[in-house]
């Protein structure tokens, strides 16, 4: 493998250091699962790291072309998942120890990841590409391969959906 | 899924709102639910482990190990798109083929032509070589050979010779000059003057006009065999010589037999007169002047037959043809910027066409690769986007 320059490194770890956590918060939503968030987080940047010099910066930013390599590699995952056993997601832990807690502000936020969680996946991603990884709706846009317009339609739709399963009666 | 559809003014504030909250600012105070809800969900996200950060740093800093992503590497995929490469340069490689194909039937056109018309050409005799055709039988080369003036044997002192019989030739020449096709008028011209130059005759002449190849003119000549060496040579220069070939025909023998006859003839002649003086009555002079007359109808035809054979030795036929060639005149024939151009032109002309039935070739090619790779995309796009349906 070709060694990478000194600008080529300094630039990758600059992404790795700004993106690395909303791209885990994001894949872990998407996939509901712990272990396959890791390995698919991971496996993302590696993707993205033998294809560094493929980044063409006319196409869209350096944060949208990692997440879009984060959610083929999610989707991969998926289809693999789906083709397996149907994974026992972990959230029942996470939504009893969310329910023990008293805080109001921790009730009022297991309110809020149940509702996420219960949202169809494709609003789920939405909202986790939005709120976790901080993208733009240009940048949403490059991620899914749709028009900026589109993606924000869908981005509010998703919010949308959210805001009403917050509010719904558990 | 992808339906084009307008936001309206409340609800592109509202999105305005949302990435407001996101980049940590605030928001009007009847969409503060809303920034609330961004707090929440982003305090809801989950936070990596420490084994996924070592993992990632090791990462960073060392790069990936080798053969640990288990989807296949870029390089293989990006063999489909060798696939329409592939065949624009076979097509290109078939092309060219094509073409130098036919340019080597061309060359090959050309050989022949000179092999038959060049004025080098091997198989025919130079003028004034005294060279023999290639067609040329032995016993008239031979006969050609001993028409020749009579050595000067008898100059050389030492025992006397018999002098060499000298032999009778007729030769007779077939000569196609091609010239250019405003040319073959004033070609025509040419050889009338060249012949009355070798005091030669023009037995009968002709020329018949034509707009696309420039006509043709013929000729029958009588050029005297002395010269006619030196005459078939500056014809020759009057155009290119397409086609020549002569025949030599031994007539000694003809001539030799008359020649008999006729002194044979001279001297029954001579006898019929001693006999005529001699003669003493009517019947037996009335007979041999009736043998004399026969006699001398002999010697008359002999005589010329004789001068007829002399003729066929003393002047070679020639048949010219002056033709048109059908192009209009090129020049000297050396090598011109001109020329150069011309030749430029048909190289580009060349690689024009090889690159013209290369791209007939490429682009279907082409554009089956495109489709293909564009299907395969999107089939493999639904199908990860299938994997979100099913969740």
């Amino acid at each position: 493998m070709a060694q990478p320059s000194n600008t080529a490194m300094q630039s990758f770890d600059a992404l790795y250091r700004d993106s690395a956590r909303d791209l885990y918060a994001y894949v872990r939503t998407l996939l509901h699962d712990d272990a396959s968030a890791e390995d698919v987080t991971a496996l993302a940047f590696e993707r993205a790291y033998r294809r560094r010099t493929a980044f063409d910066a006319r196409r869209g930013s350096q944060r949208a072309w990692l997440f879009g390599i984060a959610r083929n590699a999610a989707l991969d995952e998926l289809r693999r998942r789906r083709r397996s056993a149907p994974l026992i997601a972990d959230l029942p832990d996470e939504q009893m120890r969310a329910l023990d807690e008293q805080a109001e502000q921790s009730l009022r936020r297991a309110t809020v990841r149940v509702a996420l969680d219960e949202l169809p996946a494709r609003e789920r991603e939405l909202i986790a590409l939005k709120f976790h990884g901080g993208l733009t709706n240009a940048e949403l846009a490059a991620v899914l391969g749709t028009s900026e317009s589109n993606a924000g339609t869908r981005v509010h739709r998703a919010v949308k959906k959210l805001r009403e399963a917050c509010h719904a009666p558990s | 899924m992808r339906r084009p559809e307008q936001l309206s003014p409340e609800e592109a504030r509202e999105l305005e709102a949302i990435d407001v909250a996101l980049a940590g600012g605030s928001v009007d105070h009847d969409l503060r639910e809303l920034e609330d809800l961004v707090h929440e969900v982003r305090a809801t996200a989950p936070e990596m482990s420490p084994a996924l950060t070592a993992r990632l740093e090791r990462l960073i800093e060392h790069g990936p190990e080798p053969a640990t992503d288990p989807v296949k590497p870029p390089g293989p995929r990006r063999r489909w798109v060798l696939v329409p490469a592939l065949g624009t340069v076979t097509a290109a490689v078939v092309a060219l083929v094509v073409v130098l194909g036919n340019g080597n039937g061309d060359s090959s056109d050309t050989v022949i032509q000179e092999t038959s018309g060049g004025k080098d050409a091997p198989a025919l005799a130079r003028p004034g070589s005294g060279g023999v055709a290639a067609g040329e039988s032995a016993p008239s080369a031979a006969g050609r050979a001993q028409s020749a003036p009579a050595p000067a044997a008898s100059n050389r002192p030492g025992p006397a010779i018999a002098p060499q019989r000298r032999r009778k030739v007729e030769r007779s020449i077939f000569l196609v000059l091609a010239t250019p096709k405003d040319k073959v008028a004033s070609t025509a011209d040419d050889v009338i003057q060249t012949v009355d130059r070798f005091r030669g005759i023009v037995a009968s002449s002709s020329i018949a006009a034509d707009d696309r190849s420039g006509g043709e003119a013929t000729f029958d000549l009588r050029i005297p065999t002395s010269r006619v060496d030196e005459a078939l040579g500056a014809l020759s220069k009057l155009g290119h010589v397409a086609e020549r070939r002569q025949d030599l025909q031994d007539i000694t023998a003809s001539f030799d037999s008359t020649q008999a006859r006729l002194d044979e003839a001279g001297a029954e002649r001579r006898g019929l007169l001693k006999a005529l003086g001699k003669a003493t009555t009517e019947n037996r002079l009335d007979s041999i002047r009736a043998r004399l007359r026969l006699v001398r109808a002999q010697i008359a035809s002999a005589r010329g037959r004789m001068a007829s054979l002399q003729r066929r030795a003393n002047y070679s036929r020639l048949s010219l043809t002056v033709r048109g060639n059908g192009k209009a005149e090129q020049g000297d024939g050396t090598w011109s910027p001109g020329d150069a151009a011309n030749d430029a032109l048909r190289v580009l002309a060349v690689i024009a066409g090889v690159a013209l039935i290369a791209l007939a070739v490429a682009i279907p090619l082409a554009l089956l690769g495109a489709a293909i790779l564009f299907g395969a995309r999107v089939a493999r796009t639904r199908r990860r986007e299938s994997a979100l349906d099913a969740t």
